[in-house]
């Protein structure tokens, strides 16, 4: 850890100083990890996660230079969204997973498109179910059966996260051939992800979305 | 020490800052003032200013109370809920401008203007209107002293385009922003929901005209925003719309079709409405009441709050299916919802709170006025924004997707909704073609797959790309959504490190340019329209002054010596001739004099007021 330019106490991020609440200028590769103080892992204490974004939220948002110099107020802002995205990161399982299959040399979703054949044949039985929903329009049977296939989504999503969640522990090294394996998980959990938003979108009985 | 010299800043005068709930229906402002908000009103009125402005023949627009009085009058030249328009285009407000009776048309850019009196207003103008009214109360409020920084709330529903406009109306009314802040958040700020250690709040909030619900969760001081939804077009004036057309339904065999489509009878059907729907909030049943004079019109129909339950039942189902959105989106369960706050006039209906409360399962929030909680929270929010205390901060969320038209009209999201603000993101682009220096881009936000069906915040053309063959060049733009909820885009080719130019044209929105051109004309006029708003004031502060002598004149027959009572009765009729003058400085001498005349009158009421209190009690009484 490196010590704060301008009160020398040992930085808990590298976003500012939360001992004198000096704002720092963030390197461009400084990773997620590094803003919240975290050894990279897929250990992830979520009530510790959201202690440290306070913490160094009430450092650097953006409210408390309300009347500082334009540059001040830009360094805010940028150090307030980076700590947000680090954040983001680091909650999600998905998206903490995706971090690292990059950062660690795998694919990403554009070089890793293949799905095995039995998946995109259950997408299809997915999705034949959410159109005779769709057709059907609210009722009691439809309500009934979009219940039954968003549980069992939800299983299947589950059950691929800790999938995912397994070979990064501990951390597989550079270039692993299981980043490969973690990338197709991941495009599995962005379809199941697609038709769960379908099902909410339609038990609302409204357009997907405003 | 920074801290020391912030504290002696907040001590002094000039460290004001004002809330503003810049509404629909009503705006008003608040202040934080001896330890707590509290609202800023003229005299003994009501702080709400309605948000209406009235274009009178000659002399400037007028705004708040007097203009609405104007409505029913002279509706062509009396603009309503102008929030609507905010940010909007011609195809977005089509079915409300059905019902309205003004002129409007739209640039080549899609900024609505209202035609009002052959002159074009952009609703940003009309707003700013709306905000000088509420800051000249301020000002008048407390005693003389200008603020020129300010809070203000907009529905958390409003996409950047409405943020947007809401801060160039703030501009071009010489406010200095401090921060947009979504109103269901002030409102959580109002009930100092803070103070609880940790707990999840869920606001909603019914106004005149949007309605929106947000779920909050807070935890040591800190508030996030986690969900929000909504609609733009869901409020209190729907609820008056249902009333108004059983009347006009009932009405048509009366006064005929051409008198229904009258915009002066609409108004008046509005108005009549509006006022069987309130008081309909406190007792079971109430009248709709409408007189027109001229087609001997005294027409009645009688309500239950059953009948109106009944024929609003949809709108409020509406709002329950927001609730199950938002709530859905906060990945919470009912139970976990520790308070329910409630927000705008609307939520004062019955049916209303009891639907919330049996949804959410808990008695909401109603102790503070549900009109001025907004205000009251944006005010606690300026004071810790000029405050510089850290001991409490709002964090908040952006509603909407952020994202960029592909090939073939699709969207590619570039920011996720309930992303915690500040954020950004960064996209990168690739040429097509060799030696290509510029790209074109629609910028996009709403939920939808397709471009065509989101809103479109804006184009932006990438100009001043290097040379060079397809594919090499390394385009990334960056989107930050500042605190505020709103975009900046930035531009950098990174195989040569060129930063290539981005210019953005905001759809419905006003480029700086316009802005700066509208406050330079604001101020060519200003002396102007100071002058005349120096003359509507006296005119009508003399006129109360007459209408307020003549009910005493009696009294003061009786009661005042003969050369004080034709001193007084002779300033009266000076006083009536005057208000026709134009002159501010005739004006002025006209309303000190007749002051110094009816003074004998006004001690001689004091007297008779002490009179009857004293009256049968004992010297020891008093």
């Amino acid at each position: 850890m490196s010590r704060c330019p301008q009160c020398a106490t040992e930085l808990e991020t590298p976003v500012g100083c939360v001992a004198c609440g000096r704002l720092l200028a963030l390197d461009a590769d400084v990773t997620p990890f590094a803003i919240l103080g975290w050894v990279p892992t897929d250990e992830i204490d979520a009530r510790e996660l959201h202690k440290r974004l306070l913490r160094f939220s009430r450092l650097t948002h953006p409210d408390y230079f309300a009347a500082a110099s334009p540059e001040v107020r830009a360094l805010a802002e940028s150090n307030s969204a980076r700590l947000n995205e680090a954040r983001d990161i680091l909650a999600d399982d998905a998206r903490r997973a995706d971090w690292f299959v990059r950062n660690l040399g795998g694919p990403d979703e554009n070089d890793e498109r293949q799905m095995p054949k039995e998946f995109l044949l259950e997408v299809l039985e997915w999705n034949e179910v959410l159109e005779e929903a769709q057709a059907a329009g609210p009722n009691a049977a439809t309500t009934a059966h979009l219940d039954e296939l968003e549980q069992e989504l939800r299983a299947q999503r589950a059950e691929t996260i800790d999938s995912i969640r397994a070979r990064l522990t501990p951390l597989p090294a550079r270039g692993a051939s299981s980043l490969r394996d973690i990338r197709r998980d991941l495009n599995a959990v962005r379809y199941l992800d697609r038709a769960l938003g379908d099902i909410e979108a339609q038990r609302l009985s409204r357009p997907a979305v405003r | 020490m920074g801290y020391i010299e912030l504290e002696v800043l907040n001590n002094s005068a000039s460290e004001l800052a004002l809330g503003i709930d810049l509404g629909t229906t009503n705006s008003l402002a608040a202040v934080w003032r001896d330890g707590r908000p509290s609202v800023l009103h003229a005299e003994a009125r009501s702080a709400l200013v309605p948000s209406v402005i009235y274009f009178p023949k000659d002399g400037p627009p007028l705004v708040g109370r007097e203009a609405r009085d104007q409505a029913v009058v002279d509706p062509r030249n009396t603009i309503f809920s102008i929030k609507r328009f905010m940010g909007r285009g011609l195809k977005d407000v089509g079915p409300e401008l059905a019902s309205l009776p003004y002129k409007a048309s739209e640039t080549e850019r899609g900024l609505i203007q209202l035609e009002v009196r052959g002159k074009k207003y952009s609703p940003q103008e009309l707003s700013a209107l709306i905000l000088m009214r509420v800051k000249n109360i301020a000002y008048a409020a407390l005693g003389g002293q200008e603020v020129t920084r300010a809070v203000i709330t907009v529905p958390a529903y409003f996409d950047d385009t409405q943020r947007q406009a809401t801060r160039d109306a703030a501009r071009l009314a010489g406010i200095d922003v401090l921060r947009i802040v979504n109103e269901p958040t002030a409102a959580s700020l109002a009930y100092g929901l803070d103070q609880r250690g940790q707990g999840n709040v869920a606001v909603y909030d019914l106004g005149g005209g949007t309605f929106d619900v947000s779920i909050l969760s807070i935890e040591d001081g800190v508030f996030r925003v986690l969900a929000t939804a909504g609609d733009t077009h869901l409020g209190g004036d729907d609820f008056d719309q249902r009333l108004a057309e059983i009347a006009r339904t009932e009405l048509r065999a009366k006064v005929g079709p051409q008198t229904i489509e009258d915009p002066g009878f609409q108004q008046g059907v509005r108005l009549a409405a509006e006022k069987c729907k309130i008081e309909l909030s406190h007792q079971p049943e109430a009248e709709m009441h409408l007189v027109v004079p001229e087609l001997r019109l005294n027409w009645r129909r009688r309500v239950t709050r059953e009948e109106f339950d009944r024929i609003t039942a949809d709108l409020v189902n509406r709002s329950i299916d927001a609730c199950r959105q938002a709530l859905s989106d906060s990945r919470l369960a009912r139970q976990q919802i520790d308070e329910v706050v409630l927000v705008g006039g609307s939520s004062r209906i019955p049916a209303v709170r009891a639907r919330v409360e049996e949804f959410f399962g808990r008695k909401p929030h109603t102790e503070l006025n549900p009109e001025e909680v907004v205000a009251l929270g944006a005010a606690v929010q300026a004071h810790i924004l000029v405050g510089g205390k850290r001991d409490m901060l709002l964090m908040d969320v952006t509603p909407l997707s952020l994202g960029l038209e592909t090939m073939g009209g699709a969207v590619s999201k570039v920011i996720q909704r309930n992303s915690t603000i500040p954020c950004h993101a960064t996209e990168g682009f690739t040429t097509y073609a060799d030696n290509q220096t510029g790209m074109d881009f629609n910028i996009v936000q709403g939920e939808r797959e397709l471009a065509r069906d989101c809103r479109s915040l804006g184009t932006f053309q990438l100009r001043g790309i290097p040379p060079l063959p397809a594919g090499m060049a390394r385009i990334a733009v960056r989107f930050h959504i500042d605190a505020d909820g709103l975009l900046t885009v930035s531009a950098k080719e990174e195989s040569t490190g060129a930063s290539a130019h981005i210019e953005v044209k905001p759809m419905h929105g006003l480029t700086d340019g316009e802005v700066e051109a509208m406050l330079k004309a604001s101020f060519d006029h200003a002396r102007d329209d100071f002058e005349s708003r120096r003359i509507a004031d006296l005119r009508i502060e003399i006129g109360t002054m007459v209408h307020a002598t003549e009910k005493h004149l009696n009294a003061a027959h009786a009661g005042l010596d003969r050369e004080s009572y034709l001193d007084l009765t002779e300033a009266v009729a000076k006083a009536k001739n005057a208000a026709e003058t134009s002159d501010p400085v005739a004006l002025q001498k006209t309303r000190d004099e007749l002051e110094r005349a009816t003074l004998p009158l006004a001690s001689l009421l004091m007297n008779n007021v002490a009179q009857k209190a004293l009256m049968g009690k004992s010297l020891n009484d008093v």
